[in-house]
C-alpha cells in the first residue's frame, strides 16, 4: 500500500526524471524487500533478518518520498533518503543468522547515526532550487548556505566512505570464516553485498570529488543492482536449502542400506547434509552419556553459536543426536526427517556394537571356563599322585619286604603287612574323597537334600539346615548348590573357628539362592586361595554370582544366586 | 663294603619304607631329606656314597638338585625315583649325570646295586 502510494507520487512528480522506470524499479525493490522480508519472518520469527528487510524495504519508499511535490513529504524523503542503505547494510552484516558481532553493531549503529543525525546539518543548509528547478521547498531550510552544504556535504561523503569501508571489511572477514555450508548458500547473497559496498564507495567518491548530473545517476543505478538483488538472493539461498535438504533425505535413505561400518552411518549424514562436521552420537541409557560411533564419549557443545544440536527420537526417547553446523537451515524439520531416517540404522548399528560387545563378553567367559577346566585336571592329578599314588606305593615296599622276611622274622614281616593294610585303607578312603570331589555319588542317586545332609553330619561343627528342596532340580544346578556348601563347610572347618554353621537352600524368582553362615572369626578373602575364587568360577559358568560377607571379628555369610530355569 | 645312602623324598610314608628296605638289604642309611635345599645340606654334612633323589620335589626339580650335587665331578653316586615312571617323566639322559632310574615301586637293594 505504501508502495503504491509511492507510485502515485513519483508517476505525479514533477521532478524525478524518467518517471515510469523509476516507478516500476522502486515498486519492485521495495516489494522485493518487503516480500522476502515477511517470508523470512515467517519462517524464522527468531532471526531478526525478516524484520530487517521488512524495514528496508519501508526505508527505500520513505527514501522514494522524496519524488513528492509536496514540501513536507519530499523534505522527509530527502532526509531519511539514506537510511534504506545503512538498513541494507544491517541486514547483509547480521545474515545469516540474525546477530551482530559487537564490532559490526558499532559499524551499525555509526551508519545510523550518520544517516538520521548526521545529515541533519545538511539539511539545515540545503536550498535544492539550487539543485533542480521544479524541486520543491526544504521544510527544514534555515538559511541557504552553499558552502555549508558543501562542507558538511564532504564531511558526510568521507563518514560514509568510512563505514562503507569497514562494512565490506566487515563481510570479507565473515566470508572467510564461514563454513562450507554457510558459503555453499549465501555466496550469491555475500557477493551482491560486496557489489553494492564497492558500488556505494564509488558514488560517495564521485559525490565528494563533486560530479554531478549524468555520471552520478550512473553510479546510483549501478548500485541499485546488486542492492535489489539482495532480498531476492537470500529467499533463493533459503528455498534452494529446502530442495537440497529434502534431495538429501532421499540420498540417504538410498545410503542406509550401505552405511555397513561403526561409523559409517555418520558420514553418510554428514555427505547427504553436506555438512563435514557434522557429527552422529549415540545415547547410553545404561552409562548416561552420549558417545560416538567408536564408544568414546562425547560431550553436547552448549554455548557454541556455531554448532547446534538435534535429537533422534524413537518412541519418545532419545537415543541420538546430531550435532551439526548451526547453519543448515530448516534444522529442524530436515535434520529431524533425516535423524528418523537413520534411526533405522541407528538402531542397528546400537544392537551391533551391543552385539559385538556381549561377544567379547562370551570369549573371555569361555576363556576363563577353559582355564578352570584345566586347573581342575591339575588339582586332580596332583591329588591322585601325593594321596592315594604315594600310599599304594609304600603298600608294595612294604608288602615286598614282608615277603623277604616272611621266613626269617615272621613277626616283622605280620608288622609290616599291618601297616601296608593301613596304608591301604587310607588309600580307600583318599579316593572315595576324590571321587566325591569330582563328582559325589549320593548328589546323583538321592538328591540335593540328602547330599547336603551327609555334608553336614560330615563337618566338624553342629549344622542347622534350613528348609531344603525336595524336588529335583537340574544337574548342573544341584552340583554347583552342593560345591557351595562343601566348600564353604570346608572353610568353617579350616578357618573360621565357628561353634556353629547354617545352610539354606530356596527358590527366589528363577534362581536357587544358597546361603551358609557361621558364627566364626570372619575376615574370609575370597582372593586368599579359600577356594573362594574356584566357586566363584563355577558359579560364573552357570551365570550364576557368589557374595562373600565377611567382616572381621563377625561370622561368616556366603551367597551363592544360581540362575534355575 | 657298606654303603652310605641319602633318601630324598617329599613323602615321609615313602621315605619310612625305604629306609626299612635299604636297612634289610645291607645299606646304611644315614640320613633323609625332604626337599632340595635341605637335600644339598645333607650331603654336604653326612657326605652319603649314594642319594636316591626323588624327581619331585616341593622346592627345587630333583634333577636341577642332581646337576648341582655332579657339578663338582665329586659328589655322590645318584639314583632317581618317581612314582610316575621313565616314560610320563621324559627325561632327558644325556643331560643327567646320574646312575639310573629306579620306579619307586621297584625299589630294592638288588636294584639299586645293579646301577652302581
Amino acid at each position: 500500500m505504501f508502495g503504491v502510494t509511492d507510485v502515485a507520487l513519483i508517476l505525479t512528480s514533477d521532478h524525478t526524471n524518467l518517471r515510469g522506470a523509476v516507478a516500476v524499479l522502486g515498486l519492485l525493490i521495495g516489494w522485493g524487500f518487503i516480500g522476502a522480508g515477511l517470508f523470512t519472518w515467517a519462517r524464522r520469527p527468531d532471526n531478526s533478518l525478516g524484520s530487517l528487510m521488512v524495514a528496508t524495504g519501508f526505508a527505500w519508499f520513505v527514501g522514494g518520498l522524496s519524488g513528492s511535490d509536496v514540501p513536507v513529504l519530499f523534505s522527509v524523503g530527502a532526509l531519511l533518503g539514506s537510511v534504506y542503505l545503512v538498513t541494507t547494510m544491517h541486514t547483509l552484516l547480521a545474515a545469516p543468522h540474525g546477530t551482530l558481532s559487537q564490532g559490526d553493531r558499532r559499524i551499525v549503529i555509526g551508519g545510523y547515526l550518520l544517516v538520521t543525525v548526521g545529515v541533519i546539518p545538511l539539511f539545515l543548509f540545503f536550498d535544492p532550487s539550487t539543485q533542480c528547478e521544479d524541486c520543491p521547498e526544504n521544510v527544514f531550510l534555515v538559511e541557504d548556505s552553499e558552502t555549508a552544504v558543501n562542507i558538511v556535504g564532504t564531511a558526510i561523503n568521507l563518514l560514509g566512505i568510512v563505514v562503507i569501508a569497514l562494512v565490506l571489511r566487515s563481510l570479507v572477514r565473515r566470508w572467510r570464516r564461514a563454513t562450507r555450508p554457510e558459503r555453499r548458500l549465501y555466496a550469491p547473497m555475500y557477493g551482491a553485498g560486496v557489489a553494492l559496498m564497492i558500488a556505494l564507495i564509488g558514488q560517495l567518491s564521485l559525490q565528494s570529488a563533486g560530479s554531478e548530473g549524468n555520471a552520478l545517476d550512473m553510479a546510483f543505478v549501478i548500485s541499485l543492482i546488486p542492492f535489489a538483488l539482495v532480498p531476492y538472493l537470500f529467499v533463493g539461498a533459503f528455498v534452494r536449502a529446502r530442495f537440497v535438504q529434502g534431495g538429501a533425505v532421499g540420498a540417504l535413505m538410498a545410503r542406509l542400506g550401505d552405511a555397513q561400518s561403526a561409523g559409517g552411518l555418520n558420514e553418510a549424514l554428514a555427505e547427504a547434509l553436506d555438512d563435514p562436521s557434522l557429527e552422529l552420537v549415540y545415547w547410553l541409557p545404561e552409562a548416561h552419556r552420549y558417545v560416538d560411533a567408536s564408544g568414546r564419549p562425547v560431550d553436547l557443545p552448549e554455548h557454541d553459536p556455531k554448532r547446534a544440536v538435534t535429537k533422534v527420537e524413537r518412541d519418545g526417547e532419545c537415543v541420538a543426536a546430531i550435532v551439526h553446523d548451526a547453519t543448515l537451515p530448516e534444522v529442524h524439520e530436515h535434520v529431524k526427517a533425516v535423524g528418523a531416517a537413520a534411526a533405522l540404522a541407528l538402531d542397528n548399528e546400537r544392537l551391533d556394537a551391543q552385539l559385538r560387545a556381549k561377544v567379547g563378553e562370551l570369549r573371555a567367559s569361555r576363556e576363563r571356563m577353559l582355564q578352570i577346566g584345566l586347573e581342575e585336571r591339575r588339582r586332580l592329578e596332583r591329588d591322585l599322585h601325593d594321596g592315594a599314588q604315594q600310599r599304594l606305593v609304600s603298600m608294595a615296599l612294604n608288602i615286598r619286604l614282608a615277603r623277604a622276611k616272611l621266613n626269617e622274622d615272621p613277626l616283622a614281616a605280620e608288622q609290616l603287612l599291618a601297616s601296608a593294610g593301613s596304608e591301604l585303607e587310607s588309600a580307600l578312603e583318599e579316593l572315595r574323597e576324590l571321587a566325591r570331589g569330582i563328582h559325589p555319588a549320593v548328589l546323583t542317586d538321592r538328591g540335593l537334600a540328602t547330599a547336603l545332609e551327609t555334608l553336614a553330619n560330615r563337618a566338624p561343627v553342629p549344622v542347622e539346615l534350613g528348609e531344603l528342596p525336595h524336588e529335583r532340580l537340574p544337574e548342573a544346578v544341584e552340583l554347583a548348590a552342593y560345591f557351595v556348601v562343601a566348600e564353604a563347610l570346608t572353610n568353617v572347618a579350616k578357618y573360621s573357628e565357628a561353634s556353629h554353621a547354617t545352610v539354606q537352600v530356596e527358590r527366589d524368582n528363577g534362581r536357587v539362592v544358597v546361603q551358609v553362615a557361621d558364627d566364626g572369626i570372619g575376615g574370609a578373602d575370597p582372593g586368599r586361595g579359600t577356594g573362594l575364587r574356584g566357586l566363584a568360577d563355577r558359579l560364573a559358568v552357570l551365570e550364576g554370582r557368589l557374595e562373600v560377607e565377611s567382616p572381621q571379628g563377625n561370622g561368616t555369610t556366603i551367597t551363592a544366586r544360581i540362575p534355575c530355569g | 663294603m657298606t654303603r652310605t645312602i641319602l633318601i630324598v623324598d617329599d613323602h615321609p610314608s615313602f621315605r619310612a619304607s625305604a629306609r626299612m628296605l635299604l636297612e634289610a638289604e645291607g645299606f646304611d642309611v644315614i640320613g633323609e631329606a625332604e626337599d632340595g635345599a635341605s637335600a644339598l645340606r645333607a650331603v654336604e654334612e653326612l657326605r652319603p656314597d649314594v642319594v636316591l633323589l626323588d624327581v619331585q620335589l616341593p622346592d627345587i626339580d630333583g634333577l636341577e638338585v642332581a646337576s648341582r650335587l655332579t657339578e663338582n665331578g665329586s659328589g655322590p653316586a645318584i639314583v632317581l625315583t618317581s612314582s610316575r615312571d621313565l616314560a610320563d617323566l621324559g627325561l632327558v639322559r644325556e643331560r643327567c649325570p646320574v646312575r639310573g632310574f629306579i620306579p619307586k615301586a621297584e625299589l630294592s637293594g638288588a636294584a639299586l646295586e645293579a646301577l652302581l
